[in-house]
């Protein structure tokens, strides 16, 4: 009986053995670096940020004067009011994208760029073996079809971490260059029960990498069933990168119009709308995304699994 | 003895049509044996159901005496095989294809892959690529995968397809080896029919996925079909043998005097024969090949 572990060792050797792996990998650094270089070049730092703080406020307090206005958004109003308060009192200059944690909270947002990588990879697992014809060869061996796709999924999740992990790094690495770390100890200012507090900016990046992550284990998983069930990698790349980028657009139209679009996929794979709170629909949670994404998440992974365990391999 | 393989009434049904209908069959250790049948009889159909790549709508199929379809992994274990053609990750090298599939069983040791490298004579291009392989090497490489775990039973659909008349009388003696020392049951399918004929011990034929024979090759080779006398003279030979059986249709070749014959009947004629002066040259029997028995049993060159 072979074990799982050398099913993901397997795993793994296809991945990062072939050539187009490593262009992916060559990509996502260039990415990075590119990106702050660019920042480095073209970032102008504003000149009196008081005075732009100042404005925000009396800009937030304005709009709080408003009566009809969503209670979510109501509250972020006042959260953000409270914590340029403090900023102005402290003198703490809000995050600069030309320092070195300022490019690193921005950087999150190459993780699209990590998402479609694993989307790819994913798509190709099980769709590669059935058309290089592979699976024959994988399928007549003492492990059962649910423990090879288990062993596939975990190797493609396991390259998204692994891309992150380097995202995170050479973003760093390049930040620290290009930017320097004398403003590393500059706090993250959070609102928590009513105060703002000063927490060690760590959290804040952790946090903005975190949130783009459900994006990521949605449309890789979507990708994989997509995978599993059509055997065809084209169509599974092609349909996850075409919901990666319009679905969201959709789901946003509908959203003005009705009620329901809360229940779809892409209404709750954003949660930075619940830092912004400008949640899609109103009425909408982060736990009721949550629960969203996790009842999605069960679904895609039990139709791939069936239809792989039930299928006859012909041809 | 126990059979290793037994398939016992064994159907196949793909929406509304029945592509294997009621078959059974055994295969024992020590054997090869032969899987034979036209374009589109269910060979391959068969094969897939042996190993568990496709579902078993109704009967049964036990390796080892373990149900495939019920305990999958423990039947499987002792089954090597290549399933149409040997198909490998183009982009690893040959060994790491081998470490691949070694590491999806137990007890395959570095020691093992190395010896069935060089059991298969790859082992100057092992740590190539296997996309730069020629199809007689893929063919080597896919009897390695399937022979490393030391299967008990192994199932090889056109071993022979791609190599060179060397490697197949090499595979060919290699595959009877392992019958005949091992123990292996092996079940091969072929088209090549003078191949399998000299490769396998027992065959069966199938047709629109019904079993039409199964025949031991010893036994096709006691089928005379006719027996070539070659003497001279020829017309008090001929005179001869129709007074002897004036039943049977003689015919006179080139050859000599072709007639169809019981074994037993060989000798007395050889006597008379020799009784009536005459000279004698040469007596050959005309055995049916497995080829004339294949196209009597399928009735030709037919493909639905």
């Amino acid at each position: 009986m072979s074990n799982l572990f050398s099913l993901i060792q397997n795993e793994n050797m296809k991945i990062y053995r072939r050539f187009g792996t490593w262009v992916m990998i060559g990509l996502l650094v260039l990415a990075s670096v590119v990106g702050a270089v660019i920042t480095k070049t073209t970032y102008r730092e504003p000149a009196d940020w008081k005075a732009e703080i100042a404005s925000e406020i009396s800009g937030a307090k304005e709009q709080l004067k408003e009566k009809n206005i969503q209670k979510t958004y109501k509250e972020h109003l006042q959260q953000q009011v409270k914590i340029n308060e403090y900023r102005l009192e402290h003198n703490i200059k809000p995050l600069q994208s030309n320092t070195f944690w300022g490019y690193l909270v921005n950087s999150a947002d190459i993780i699209s760029l990590v998402t479609l990588f694993t989307i790819i990879v994913a798509a190709g697992s099980v769709a590669s073996e059935f058309s290089w014809g592979t699976i024959k060869m994988l399928l007549i061996r003492p492990a059962s079809r649910a423990k090879i796709l288990l062993s596939k999924y975990i190797a493609a999740l396991l390259f998204a971490v692994c891309m992150l992990g380097l995202l995170f790094l050479v973003s760093a690495v390049a930040s620290a260059i290009l930017f320097g770390i004398e403003t590393i100890r500059e706090p993250y200012l959070a609102y928590q029960n009513g105060t703002v507090v000063e927490k060690n900016m760590v959290i804040y990046v952790l946090q903005a990498y975190a949130l783009n992550c459900a994006d990521l284990v949605m449309m890789a998983t979507f990708a994989f069933m997509i995978s599993a069930v059509f055997r065809n990698q084209s169509l599974a790349i092609g349909l996850a990168t075409f919901s990666l980028f319009i679905g969201p657009q959709i789901t946003f139209f509908l959203a003005m119009k009705f009620d329901w679009a809360k229940y779809l996929l892409f209404a709750n794979t954003n949660l930075t709308q619940y830092i912004d709170g400008m949640p899609m629909v109103k009425g909408m949670t982060m736990p009721f995304s949550m629960m969203m994404l996790f009842l999605y998440f069960i679904l895609f992974n039990a139709i791939a699994w069936f239809t792989f365990q039930k299928r006859d391999i012909a041809a | 003895m126990n059979p290793l393989l037994q398939l016992k009434h064994v159907r196949k049904e793909i929406g509304r049509k029945t592509i294997i209908h009621d078959l059974s069959l055994e295969v024992f250790a020590g054997e090869v044996f032969g899987l034979l049948g036209p374009n589109g009889a269910g060979k391959t159909t068969t094969i897939r159901m042996i190993v568990g790549l496709m579902g078993i709508t109704s009967g049964e199929v036990l390796i080892n005496g373990i149900s495939i379809a019920r305990d999958f992994e423990k039947a499987i274990q002792h089954v090597g095989a290549i399933v149409e053609n040997p198909e490998m990750y183009k982009f690893l090298t040959g060994y790491q294809n081998l470490i691949h599939y070694a590491r999806m069983t137990t007890g395959v040791t570095e020691e093992r892959i190395d010896e069935v490298v060089q059991l298969v004579g790859l082992e100057h291009r092992i740590h190539d690529k296997v996309k730069t392989y020629s199809l007689g090497m893929r063919q080597r490489l896919g009897l390695a995968q399937a022979l490393l775990h030391r299967p008990s039973l192994l199932i090889l659909d056109e071993p022979t397809n791609g190599l060179d008349p060397a490697g197949i009388r090499e595979i060919r003696d290699y595959l009877r080896k392992l019958a005949r020392e091992e123990g292996l049951a092996i079940i091969v399918s072929s088209h090549l029919l003078t191949e399998m004929e000299m490769m396998c011990d027992r065959f069966a034929i199938i047709q629109h996925g019904k079993l039409v024979t199964i025949e031991s090759v010893q036994e096709l080779s006691k089928q005379i079909e006719k027996v070539l006398f070659t003497v001279e003279p020829v017309e008090k030979a001929l005179q001869l043998i129709q007074t002897r059986y004036p039943h049977i249709n003689i015919t006179h070749t080139d050859q000599g005097i072709e007639i169809p014959l019981d074994y037993k009947e060989i000798p007395n004629l050889t006597a008379a024969l020799v009784d009536g002066q005459i000279n004698i040259y040469g007596i050959q029997v005309l055995a049916k090949s497995l080829e004339e028995r294949f196209l009597e049993m399928t009735g030709g060159n037919e493909i639905v």
